[in-house]
């Protein structure tokens, strides 16, 4: 009895547990395109401050962690879908709201979000997969999704002309 | 008078004949020959610490600040790859309404 107790006790913690983002890089094994960005800790706070964010922005003030995996495919079928199955599991056990399940011909867009106050959230995830692309963000910390839209054409972020089925980037416009 | 200088001239082939060198002549030579070394080893040491302690820390700080310029693009770059995401998702939902 006490060792089931134990093991239910444990149970949340284990679902916790880091997910290994790297395994993630599986994805990309036949892509065109590939960018694997994991920053935490001091370098992340090193990266915002060095780029002044954290000052003059508040977006990235309460960040903790940031894991971008994106590949881009010459042609459709270059990566195996049940590979994302371990990171919307890792997702899904940290409680997180799916607040986005939007599926579109051959796209789909799962968004999750861990509210913590109004209008600003403790984590974002999204996993986005078209034929020739496959996307997954994992932020951890306090984002004010409305301060991010707003980071268009500032700080050298550029701006992304966003058309149906197609996401380009475009230079920063200087005003 | 004749054996005196026939005495003398023995003497001096005596004191004159070709002897070899000892063995340790030449290195003899060579050591005392050598010019005296500008600084001891212990000097060279010294300042070889000395340069260590201040290249180290230099050659540090220039490689943290490249890889903190490094994380600044790619926070950047991590940025608009979400901004990208949520304004593609929010046109797939305007279009899907669009159709309803």
């Amino acid at each position: 009895m006490k060792t089931a107790l134990i093991l239910l006790a444990a149970l949340p913690a284990l679902g916790q547990q880091n997910f290994d983002f790297s395994t993630l890089e599986k994805l990309g094994a036949h892509a065109k395109e590939s960018t694997n960005i994991s920053l935490e800790g001091e370098t992340l706070k090193a990266a915002a401050s060095l780029a002044n964010l954290s000052k003059d922005s508040p977006v990235l003030q309460g960040l903790k962690a940031i894991q971008v995996r994106s590949y881009e495919f010459d042609k459709p079928g270059q990566y195996n879908p049940a590979d994302l199955d371990a990171v919307r599991a890792y997702v899904k056990s940290l409680k997180w709201t799916k607040i986005i399940d939007v599926k579109e011909e051959s796209e789909t867009t799962e968004i999750y979000l861990q509210v913590a106050q109004a209008n600003q959230t403790g984590g974002l995830a999204i996993i986005s997969t078209e034929p020739q692309e496959v996307t997954v963000i994992f932020i951890s910390g306090t984002i004010n999704l409305n301060d991010l839209s707003k980071l268009t054409g500032n700080l050298g972020i550029p701006d992304m002309t966003v058309t149906h089925g197609a996401k380009k980037l475009a230079p920063a416009k200087k005003d | 008078m004749k054996g005196v200088p026939m005495k003398l001239e023995d003497e001096l082939r005596a004191a004159l004949r070709r002897e070899p060198a000892p063995a340790d002549f030449a290195a003899g030579v060579l050591r005392k020959t050598r010019p005296a070394p500008l600084f001891s080893p212990v000097t060279w040491a010294v300042a070889a610490a000395i340069a260590v302690g201040a290249i180290i820390p230099s050659a540090y700080q220039s490689w943290q600040h490249e890889r903190t310029l490094e994380a600044r693009d790619q926070l950047v770059l991590a940025l608009s790859i979400t901004k990208a995401q949520l304004d593609h998702t929010k046109a797939m939902l305007q279009n899907k309404r669009q159709r309803q």
